[in-house]
């Protein structure tokens, strides 16, 4: 009985797994095999070219700006949306009057599609017209083009990645506090452990599973940045500000190199893989038992 | 009783599904009421439906030209009872045709864009049977027809493209278009429009695209005009890339001289177009359709369009013919009657007179004629100006198909003032042709 219960059990996942094989699994192999082509992403014919696509992929400077602008955006956006998120969830963890209204003031920026975000920030951001800059010419000061500098844009990218999902760094982190058992600070208090000695000793530890979920998420998200890198510079001046995975869409559709942007979304899809486990293991070993 | 609430639940699924499905639309043939009372009225004389309909993809995002090519369609379905599903599916046509082609489940019929032989031709079939054919304005047949003599697309009205200018600006600076015959002249007028305070040259390398027009405008006047050698090198693929330099520096001494609008990296096209309609930018790379749309924006200005000057004294100036309004027909349609049915009618002569005006373009065809509105000073003065050399677009005609991006790119990286950009540009350029010819 028993046996049956959990075949009919296991007929409910069947649409699922379904799903993940036919718009997960089989794009991704079709993109293994593309990556060993030149197909230029139209034609109907395209011509095995080996590891050639490789090759290249190490060679090219354009590619090794979107690897390093990858990582500032995922590393940098990673820290910045920890350390705000924390900070706002210690916040609002107290009671105080307002509380709910300030936690979804702060969650909503993550309910607007990045897209949209992106393109609300270029008309802040735009030399003519642009909010910053109007606010510049009210203080009788000149205006700036700060998106015309990739070191200032790419600072900007981040800055508005970071503070638009720090929503979620928050919730989880609320989460993550709401599981702390409060006799742990009464006990540290009672042996007259100052505010930082309990953070460091009670919070942080048994926040490690929080601060491991979020910095994944965080690093992921952060790693595959596309929406707003478009919408901000579309990866210019130049190949700038690219990220890898707006570069794959540039050298799929633009370049016509379909074969090329395979093997660099390969590449990105082993990077964020090595760089999760890593980091995920790490935490691993962190995390302690309450 | 489980079996009844099963069978009233499934239907319920059941009748919801009919009502959030949607039959496929032929918007041609979609009318209000009124319309439709209208039309019965007026023309009793409409062709019942055969029950095919044909898919017509298009790029023209103009309100007025795609409202025009949705009333051309009706028409036709009146007269021939062939619905036509005219679609323009967004800024994005170019990447949603790739996908169409990569799949091979094509439209019946698309426009080109300027791409019928370069990027089409594999999935198009060739037009010369047609009577058109014999009517192709010999401006254009040469970008539109293969080394085999096939012709594959039916150019509705062809672009006819050098420098827009604002001549308010040029004007108050005190500069006469008709004086810019080299680009040293060009260099001159923008040292005085600079002087009277206002941009010499107005970019929005936002949209990207506008700093590959610049790249595709300026590079034919200095590599390929009137220089058969470099011609045959990049159609051979010999060419020595050594030679972009004078393209990369010309750009990058007009960005050192102060000669582009501040935010031109990082200004959208709209923003250049509003600055020409505002009289305070005096020259942009772009389509003379970009006239149509400084006049949206402003009616009393006063807008012009020159040909690209020459290197030094003694060549020519040019302007650039390639495809605007041009259709293709599928070599793998299954309603292949009714498609060549279509392209008779568009090529009909009112018809085609018509979309032609709409566009505000020289007609493609030698036996229509095409109202071009307040362009049309302008074309009497250039477009049979022998001394004038028409010339394809640089990219379409001499690189291989896949390096617009290149253009784009490299062309924001030297405006942006990048260090070594002008390598970088050089090299980039030099390396994507040879992988792309590589790949022919």
């Amino acid at each position: 009985m028993k046996i049956q219960k959990k075949s009919v059990i296991n007929l409910f996942y069947i649409p699922a797994v379904i799903l993940f094989l036919v718009f997960v699994i089989y794009p991704f192999i079709q993109g293994i095999r593309l990556s060993f082509t030149n197909w230029n992403g139209y034609s109907q014919t395209m011509k095995f070219v080996g590891i050639k696509n490789y090759t290249r992929l190490f060679q090219d400077a354009n590619v090794k700006t979107a690897l390093v602008n990858t990582l500032i955006y995922g590393v940098m956006s990673t820290v910045i949306q920890n350390i705000l998120g924390l900070g706002y969830a210690l916040f609002l963890n107290t009671k105080f009057k307002g509380r709910s209204i300030v936690r979804t003031i702060i969650y909503m920026p993550v309910m607007i599609a990045p897209l949209i975000m992106g393109y609300i920030m270029y008309f802040f951001f735009q030399y003519d017209g642009g909010a910053v800059n109007d606010i510049l010419i009210a203080l009788h000061m000149e205006p700036v083009d700060l998106l015309v500098h990739s070191g200032t844009a790419i600072r900007i990218i981040v800055l508005v990645n970071s503070l638009q999902f720090v929503g979620v760094a928050m919730v989880i982190y609320l989460a993550g506090l709401q599981n702390v058992p409060n006799m742990y600070y009464e006990a540290a208090m009672i042996d007259g452990a100052t505010f930082w000695e309990r953070f460091k000793h009670i919070t942080i530890p048994l926040l490690m599973p929080a601060i491991s979920s979020s910095t994944i998420l965080n690093l992921i998200g952060g790693l595959k940045l596309f929406d707003l890198v478009m919408a901000l510079t579309s990866g210019g001046p130049g190949f700038s500000t690219h990220s890898l995975s707006t570069l794959v869409t540039n050298q799929y559709f633009s370049a016509q190199s379909a074969g090329y942007a395979s093997a660099i979304g390969i590449f990105t899809f082993l990077l964020i893989m090595i760089i999760s486990n890593v980091v995920m293991g790490y935490f691993d070993k962190k995390e302690v038992d309450v | 009783m489980k079996k009844l609430a099963l069978a009233s639940l499934a239907g319920l699924i059941a009748i919801s599904v009919i009502g959030c499905s949607k039959a496929p639309q032929e918007p041609v043939e979609t009318t209000t009421a009124t319309e439709t009372v209208k039309e019965t009225e007026t023309k009793k004389d409409a062709v019942a439906s055969t029950g095919v309909t044909i898919e017509f993809l298009y790029n023209l995002n103009g309100e007025s030209v795609s409202d025009a090519i949705q009333d051309v369609c009706k028409q036709f379905t009146e007269e021939t009872g062939i619905g036509v599903e005219a679609v323009m599916p967004g800024s994005n046509f170019s990447d949603i045709m790739k996908t169409r082609m990569a799949s091979n489940q094509l439209p019946d019929a698309w426009t080109t864009h300027g791409w019928a032989v370069a990027r089409y031709a594999e999935y198009l079939s060739p037009l010369n049977d047609f009577e058109f054919a014999s009517h192709i304005s010999s401006s254009i047949k040469e970008q539109i027809t293969d080394g085999e003599g096939n012709l594959y697309t039916l150019p509705i009205d062809m672009d006819l493209t050098g420098m827009i200018y604002n001549e308010n600006v040029l004007e108050e600076a005190g500069v006469n278009v008709d004086d810019i015959k080299t680009w040293a002249d060009f260099e001159a007028a923008c040292e005085k429009i600079k002087a009277a305070g206002l941009t010499p040259i107005q970019l929005g390398g936002k949209d990207s695209y506008t700093m590959g027009n610049m790249m595709d405008f300026v590079a034919p006047t200095l590599i390929t005009n009137e220089d058969e050698a470099n011609q045959t090198a990049l159609l051979d693929g010999s060419f020595d890339w050594s030679k972009w330099n004078t393209v990369v520096n010309q750009i990058d001494s007009w960005r050192q001289k102060g000669y582009f609008n501040t935010d031109a990296v990082t200004a959208d096209f709209m923003t250049g177009i509003k600055a020409l309609a505002a009289d305070k930018a005096a020259f942009m790379f772009t389509a003379a359709s970009g006239i149509t749309e400084t006049y949206v924006q402003n009616q009393d200005t006063k807008m012009g369009f020159m040909p690209l000057p020459a290197r030094e004294e003694g060549l020519k100036q040019s302007l650039m013919t390639g495809e605007h309004f041009a259709v293709g027909m599928s070599k793998t349609t299954k309603h292949p009657e009714e498609v060549k049915q279509f392209m008779e009618f568009l090529a009909r002569e009112d018809i085609s007179s018509y979309l032609a005006t709409k566009c505000g373009m020289p007609s493609g065809l030698d036996n229509v004629i095409s109202d071009t509105g307040r362009l049309a000073p302008y074309y009497d003065k250039y477009a049979n100006d022998s001394s004038i050399l028409n010339i394809p677009y640089f990219d379409r005609k001499y690189l291989p198909s896949g390096m617009w991006n290149d253009l784009c790119v490299t062309g924001a990286a030297i405006v942006s003032g990048q260090a070594d950009s002008l390598t970088v540009a050089v090299d980039q350029m030099k390396t994507s042709y040879e992988e792309k010819k590589a790949q022919e």
